[in-house]
């Protein structure tokens, strides 16, 4: 039996709670939130004017005005997403830079690089299938360099490589000067997915592994991809697609529920695979491919997915999340996902669903689909085809 | 998986990352390469290339020359931009300002380029908006094009 109370996780909490005490207090205002039973007669600190600030201005520039609590404003900006209306503004892109920096400076920061460094190899392996070279190619949101590792000359010549924190590009260095070099000569320079600092019709190929489901503006980050791109070049790309950590995901949501009466969104809000094509689309890309792949990873509780989690700079950074995740209600999450989901063995899976996507900038090289009325053969034919020799025929 | 390390794999990271940290400042790659591609992003810039670049600080590494490697580079650069980023930290020597025809037989071409675009490396120093003049800075060799918020 785990135990009920880590050391870690209390830890954990009270730093989150000294952060951010008081963030909701004015917000809900006396009404029947949900979060206001835990903050209404109690002395907190107020907030730094920074958080509410960030807040409130995220709230005007969705024109949410109904921000009773955050989550139901983080609902309907879901619900926008679906209907394309607003501009996203769903993640807090500076806390998620300080997160990842944080992880970086861990002393353990290696042991959690084991499914950004799967999926790299997965993404470098489908970039070596292409059958051209790509002579300048961009690793966009890069972390420490996963796939530099599994690139060779023949296919890229220079790589650049950008990620928005610094600590994680300072390990590539360290990979670099220890066992692991990466053949190809690599450029890194530090950069935001969504703001590209690249020349327009500068680069063959650009790859992306993992790093867009925390980008805000993912329809503008594709466009000047798309920009930088020249014709004839690549996007290819990996990123987490709406079924990644359903399990966790619902079982918060069940324990939360059970528990404090309402439930806040504590796992990230995912592209669907059918609004990434949609997107790739409008962004200009043709010859589209997408495809799915399912990653389980089994650990043997729910504890320990979320640390791992934490350790590889994925923990939330959404601007509607919840400052407290009570030891009780973690109880019942990793009871209720134990229940629900878990294996024979004792394990409990995690599913990291993927999104593969490669699309080209056009060129006149490309094939492009055939004229109307210019076929050649018809369907119906085939019926009047002879059957093929050998053939097995049903008894 | 959730993985343990034992104290002896703990042991050698520790110690190994002092060594690498001690080899971080000779492996820095700000290089004129880089500079070539960067641009300025700033709202409402409409051409922010090519950055000036300023430095402070300079390193001289060698480099394994690869003939091939450069005159293949060479086509994608924009000429004019490196040899203006050259003359500004003073490391222009004798690079002719125009690309030449049948540069990729001149041994001699190809190795100055070669050293201006691989052996140059700028540690510390600025990255200048030519419109609005934002300066990005490098540190540590790592030119950091981030945004501040009001920027955006």
């Amino acid at each position: 039996m785990e135990t009920l109370c880590q050391p870690r996780n209390v830890i954990y909490l009270m730093y989150r709670l000294r952060c951010r005490q008081g963030w909701f207090v004015k917000e809900t205002g006396g009404g029947a939130g949900v979060l206001n039973r835990y903050f209404s007669g109690q002395s907190y600190r107020t907030t730094q004017l920074g958080t509410r600030t960030n807040h409130t201005s995220w709230c005007v520039r969705n024109k949410t005005h109904e921000w009773k609590t955050p989550v139901s404003a983080a609902v309907r900006l879901m619900h926008a997403v679906r209907q394309g209306e607003t501009v996203m503004n769903v993640f807090d892109r500076k806390t998620k830079r300080k997160q990842k920096n944080w992880t970086a400076s861990r002393p353990d920061h290696e042991d959690f690089d084991y499914l950004r460094d799967e999926v790299a190899y997965r993404i470098a392996d489908r970039v070596c299938d292409v059958s051209r070279k790509f002579p300048v190619a961009l690793d966009l949101g890069c972390g420490k360099g996963y796939i530099s590792k599994y690139l060779n000359k023949d296919i890229v010549e220079t790589l650049y490589q950008c990620d928005t924190s610094e600590k994680m590009l300072e390990h590539y260095y360290f990979l670099q000067a220890t066992n692991r070099p990466s053949e190809v000569p690599t450029l890194t320079f530090q950069a935001d997915e969504e703001f590209l600092p690249c020349k327009d019709n500068s680069l063959d190929l650009v790859v992306s592994c993992l790093s867009l489901h925390w980008v805000n503006d993912l329809p503008g980050c594709l466009r000047q991809v798309w920009s930088a791109l020249k014709p004839d070049g690549c996007f290819i790309g990996v990123m987490f697609g709406g079924d990644t950590l359903f399990e966790l995901r619902c079982s918060l949501q069940l324990a939360e529920t059970e528990r404090e009466g309402g439930f806040a969104p504590h796992v990230s809000p995912f592209t669907d695979v059918r609004d990434l094509g949609n997107l790739l689309t409008r962004a200009g890309y043709t010859m589209l491919t997408m495809d799915m792949d399912d990653l389980t990873v089994n650990f043997p509780s729910m504890y320990e997915l979320m640390a791992d989690l934490q350790g590889m700079g994925e923990s939330n950074a959404s601007w509607a999340r919840k400052a407290i995740l009570h030891r009780d209600t973690m109880m019942a999450a990793a009871a209720v996902y134990k229940d629900m989901y878990g294996n024979e063995d004792g394990t409990v899976p995690a599913t990291f669903q993927l999104l593969y996507m490669i699309g080209w900038k056009p060129h006149k090289s490309q094939p492009k689909p055939a004229k109307r009325g210019s076929a050649t053969a018809s369907f119906g034919d085939l019926s009047s085809a002879p059957p093929q020799s050998g053939q097995n025929k049903p008894t | 998986m959730h993985r343990a390390t034992t104290t002896g794999e703990r042991l050698y990271f520790r110690v190994a990352k002092n060594v690498g940290c001690m080899l971080l400042s000779f492996r820095t790659t700000m290089r004129l390469l880089t500079h070539n591609m960067l641009t300025s992003h700033v709202k409402g810039v409409t051409n922010g290339y090519p950055l000036k670049l300023q430095a402070e600080n300079i390193k001289v590494m060698s480099v394994d020359f690869n003939p091939e490697f450069v005159a293949r580079m060479i086509p994608k650069l924009e000429w004019q931009a490196l040899v203006q980023a050259a003359e500004s930290i003073g490391h222009l020597g004798d690079l002719p300002r125009e690309l030449m025809p049948e540069y990729e037989s001149n041994e001699e071409f190809l190795k100055m380029a070669h050293h201006v675009l691989m052996e140059v490396e700028v540690i510390e120093g600025n990255l200048e908006c030519p419109e609005t003049g934002r300066k990005f800075p490098i540190k540590n060799g790592i030119p950091n094009m981030l945004l501040n918020e009001d920027e955006v």
